[in-house]
């Protein structure tokens, strides 16, 4: 067996293995991380050349400044077209969601938002009947919340944060204060008032409230907000001296111009170059096991360039898949590691969500501050969970332009309609500016079914297999969508707001139908299940570290191992579990190294 | 005035504040701080004026160096503010006179250059390195100069328009002379100022430094030499404790098409490739006034409407320096609108007119833009 070069091989370079490598580099361990992806810079000149990518993209879609490598395609939202992306599509329903593969992964262009679960999502198995239960209580995952949110820097008001059951350590903030909320999200809460919807048994109060967001905002005493940082020829990394505040640009997906929203870059630029090697284009396609034991002994990796590639293999101490929850699957799949029952893949989750739009009896100035800046959170949990699933709201900033493409659009089509000049300008005027869109999300349970696996038939340019989706959307989280669509509807009808929601807009959407009601769905970007954990190896592929019951030295890590998703953005509860693993693993290997453990970590659990 | 002969205190001081002051009573110290705030904010409108010249995603590097430069110019302006309320002086940003007319001269020894309004340029560079020159008088007894100009010069000593300090730096060296003077003789009665007036470092971002609340001597040092030590630099070095580059410096670093690094001796950076494209330029006219568009009433009428806006900013500010420090808040969008009506301007030539330059000078040619005038209406 060849000797480690490293204490810990990390396989993706996104929030989940940056998270990672940063706390275990702390520690003072050596660490290798593989991106299949290329390597984005960390300079700030190397940042700007993704801004202007973005710039001169004809469409804007949230990968538009983020191109990938040809040797590792990744999905894009437009695929849905045509169903001609990197998935391949088994139905029966279409899975909405894509992600990034370079360095930095999705963080690069997701909103910022940073919701911690509910307690309750950690037990829907007992207290619902569905789903299943975590390995950990929500107890167990607040100290390492409160670190995520200090290395994501969050900004937030508890104040604003105490719902459903959420807790925080006594005298506690969140690092900045909250990001103000919009004109708009001003208007509509005082619009709503006091609404109250009747679910289930209940009648719940709505209220439009300021979301955690991992943008940079006013610091609390203590806090030095961290935007861009600037790592020279020299290895050197300095302050930007950009982007310590957001200043509402609206963009935050594809790109915040100013780095003042998190990405995993960032994180990555924190860490000790002498305890990081982050080597860029280099794809894992074998993880290599001990038939004996089921220790990995180490990771083959392709790394390209051009047209061609060599394989290498990487050992360390420790192994953690972080590539995400499909890339993770894959890799373990190619490597003929299916976890048992076939668990590696299945229970894949997403998000899928509805758009909900009208025009406001007077304007709220849309098209201002970063994409969105509150949500309605309320019917995140209820004891309607036990029949139907719970869901979100974001309110846009940006009008229609994610369902119908506005401002261009609502130009063109008045054009169309034969204005222009004044009339065309004031028409504009009183339209655009009155735009209201909700985000309707809506929660998916664990379903077996619904599985990542390979199709040998279909490979990229480096000869692996894309990945297949059987994906279909049931009924508990379609009553869901139903519920969804009503309370927006109250919501708009108390608020005065015309419903101009329409369904024919959204002509390349995936639809589904639903006892008469035709939805049209896109994913949230929220992949989950597909390595889940649990208190068995029988039912679980990790345990509540996040370590694999099969193979004891590896580590699958990020949104696949949760058991059941609730109703909150993946990315902090990704991070916040990472930290937890980071600090589990450093311990062992510090106890190791220490002598104290020695080989007993073979035999632990089983 | 000997310092010694008055001095009670046995506090240990260093050489410097042992020497002699100008600055022996309170009223002359606001005197001074009001200049400190007048010639801080002085060096705002020509870095602005330079940066908004740029063309959009071009230059990067010098777009990164003159945006963190007015920065600090501003967080410079908010620390003499908050030195100003500390020991019970008056904020007021809207007096008349505050904002000069440009060309305008800056104390240096040799009041061998001007300040103008003018677009990025090889020579816009070079006023701006010598405005930020690291200068420490050669002795004691030249650190005040006979002022050779009666006009336009806006730091002399106070109390005596005959003579000037050699450099900013000395100006400022000699606040914490008075600061250090009066302490002295007044212990902390010295800063009778209300502390609810002074603005946190939760107000300030994107520019190195760190504003801070002054309350007593040391936050008052600290606050000047953090403005000496931005602009100049800390004696022979280019980089201050903090790792910061001073202004210095990164000006330089365009002129030399070279970005410092860690360890570097000044005036020889050997960082990467520090890219400047003199062309991708608006070529503003220079030092402009309204007047001049007497013939374009829609230009006219937006750079009347820049300056009105900037006169209420300016009013915005004096209010928030005068115990309403959260309005810098509602000012912060201020300044992008300050921004967006600059740039409205700087976009648009002047029709008919022309700019043609020397040969050595990369400035475009053709016709000249419009810029903001700075021209405030008490004046």
């Amino acid at each position: 067996m060849s000797t480690p070069t490293h204490d810990v091989v990390v396989v993706g370079a996104g929030v989940a293995g940056a998270v990672m490598a940063k706390h275990l580099t702390d520690a003072g361990l050596r660490v290798l991380m593989l991106e299949a992806g290329p390597g984005t810079p960390q300079t700030l000149d190397g940042y700007e050349h993704h801004l202007n990518t973005f710039y001169e993209a004809s469409a804007k879609g949230p990968e538009s400044a983020w191109p990938t490598a040809p040797q590792v395609p990744q999905p894009d939202t437009a695929d849905l077209r045509f169903n001609d992306g990197y998935f391949v599509q088994r139905g029966p329903q279409l899975y909405g969601s894509s992600y990034s593969r370079l360095q930095g992964g999705s963080t690069l262009h997701w909103l910022g938002v940073s919701l911690r679960m509910l307690p309750e999502d950690f037990d829907m198995g007992s207290r619902f009947g569905v789903g299943r239960d975590w390995p950990l209580r929500y107890d167990d995952l607040e100290p390492f919340y409160r670190k995520a949110e200090l290395d994501l820097g969050v900004s937030a008001d508890v104040a604003d944060q105490q719902y459903h059951g959420i807790t925080f350590a006594d005298g506690y903030d969140f690092p900045m204060s909250r990001v103000p909320m919009s004109y708009a999200d001003q208007w509509l809460a005082d619009a709503v008032g006091d609404l109250e919807v009747p679910i289930g048994t209940e009648s719940v109060p709505i209220q439009v409230r300021s979301y955690p967001a991992a943008r940079n905002s006013m610091p609390r005493p203590g806090y030095g907000p961290v935007g861009a940082l600037d790592r020279r020829g020299d290895g050197q990394v300095r302050p930007g001296l950009i982007g310590e505040r957001c200043q509402g640009n609206t963009s935050c997906t594809p790109i915040c111009p100013v780095q003042a929203k998190y990405n995993a870059g960032r994180t990555l630029a924190q860490i000790d170059p002498g305890h990081l090697e982050v080597r860029a284009q280099a794809v894992a396609s074998k993880i290599n096991v001990d038939p004996t034991d089921g220790m990995v002994t180490g990771i083959t990796y392709q790394r390209y360039d051009g047209s061609s590639y060599v394989e290498e293999v990487a050992i360390g101490r420790r192994y953690v898949l972080a590539a995400h929850a499909v890339e993770n699957a894959k890799i373990m799949l190619m490597s003929g590691l299916t976890g048992p029952n076939d668990m590696v893949g299945a229970n894949l989750m997403d998000h899928p969500t509805l758009y909900a739009w009208g025009l406001a009896p007077e304007p709220v100035y849309p098209f201002r501050g970063p994409l969105s800046t509150a949500g309605v959170e309320d019917l995140r949990g209820g004891p309607f969970r036990s029949t139907h699933a719970a869901f979100r709201f974001d309110v846009a900033n940006d009008g229609w332009r994610a369902p119908t493409g506005a401002p261009d659009t609502t130009v063109t089509g008045e054009v169309d309609q034969g204005h222009f000049g004044a009339d065309l300008r004031r028409r504009l005027a009183t339209t655009l500016t009155r735009q209201v869109r909700l985000s309707l999300a809506v929660e998916q349970l664990p379903d077996p079914a619904n599985r990542i696996s390979l199709d040998w038939r279909f490979l990229d340019p480096l000869g692996n297999p894309r990945p297949a989706i059987n994906y279909r959307i049931d009924e508990y989280t379609l009553a869901g969508m139903v519920e969804a669509k009503r309370v927006a509807g109250a919501m708009f009808s108390r608020a005065g707001i015309e419903d101009r929601s329409d369904d024919d807009v959204q002509k390349w959407f995936p639809t589904i139908e639903h006892q008469g009601q035709v939805f049209s769905y896109h994913g949230m970007g929220h992949f989950a299940g597909t390595h889940m954990m649990g208190d068995d190896a029988r039912t679980s592929v990790v345990d509540h570290s996040q370590r694999s019951w099969d193979h004891q030295n590896l580590y699958l890590i990020g949104s696949g191992s949760f058991p059941t998703m609730g109703t909150s953005n993946p990315t902090l509860t990704i991070a916040a579990l990472a930290v937890r693993t980071a600090e589990t693993l450093a311990a062992e290997l510090g106890d190791l190294s220490a002598g104290r453990v020695g080989a007993n970590v073979r035999s632990t659990d089983r | 005035m000997s310092d010694t002969s008055t001095n009670n205190d046995t506090t240990a001081k260093t050489d410097d504040t042992t020497s002699t002051t100008a600055i022996t009573t309170i009223e002359a110290l606001h005197e001074y701080l009001g200049r400190a705030m007048q010639l801080e904010h002085a060096t705002i409108p020509p870095y602005l004026t330079a940066l908004y010249s740029l063309h959009p995603q071009t230059n990067s590097a010098a777009n990164q160096v003159l945006r963190v430069v007015a920065v600090e110019e501003m967080l410079h302006l908010t620390s003499v503010a908050n030195l100003m309320n500390a020991v019970g002086g008056q904020v007021d940003l809207t007096a008349p006179g505050f904002v000069p007319e440009f060309p305008t001269y800056l104390p240096d020894g040799e009041e061998d250059f001007q300040v103008n309004l003018a677009c990025f340029s090889p020579a816009t560079l070079e006023t701006f390195l010598k405005i930020e020159r690291p200068a420490a008088a050669p002795d004691e007894a030249r650190r005040l100069m006979p002022a050779r100009r009666r006009t336009d010069i806006m730091v002399t000593a106070p109390g005596d328009p005959e003579l000037r300090y050699y450099s900013i730096g000395e100006f400022y060296a000699e606040i914490e002379r008075g600061f250090n003077y009066l302490h002295d003789r007044h212990g902390d009665q010295l800063f009778s100022g209300d502390p609810t007036h002074q603005a946190g470092p939760e107000y300030y971002y994107s520019g190195g430094g760190e504003l801070r609340r002054v309350v007593d001597i040391d936050s008052a040092r600290s606050s000047i030499e953090l403005i000496i030590g931005q602009g100049e630099g800390v004696g022979t070095g280019a980089f201050d404790a903090e790792n910061e580059l001073a202004h210095y410096y990164r000006f330089e670093q365009l002129k030399l098409g070279r970005y410092y690094q860690l360890g570097d001796e000044p005036h020889h950076p050997t960082g990467p490739d520090c890219e400047v494209d003199w062309s991708a330029v608006y070529p503003t006219q220079t030092n402009p006034r309204v007047g001049d568009l007497s013939g374009f009433p829609e230009l006219q009428e937006t750079a009347v409407s820049f300056n009105r806006f900037y006169a209420d900013f300016l009013a915005l500010l004096t209010k928030a320096f005068n115990g309403e420090p959260e309005l810098l808040i509602e000012a912060v969008p201020k300044m992008f609108e300050i921004r967006n009506k600059a740039t409205v301007l700087i976009r648009n030539p002047i029709p008919g007119s022309s700019a043609t330059h020397s040969a050595a000078d990369p400035t475009p040619d053709g016709p000249m833009h419009a810029a903001p005038t700075f021209e405030m209406e008490s004046q």
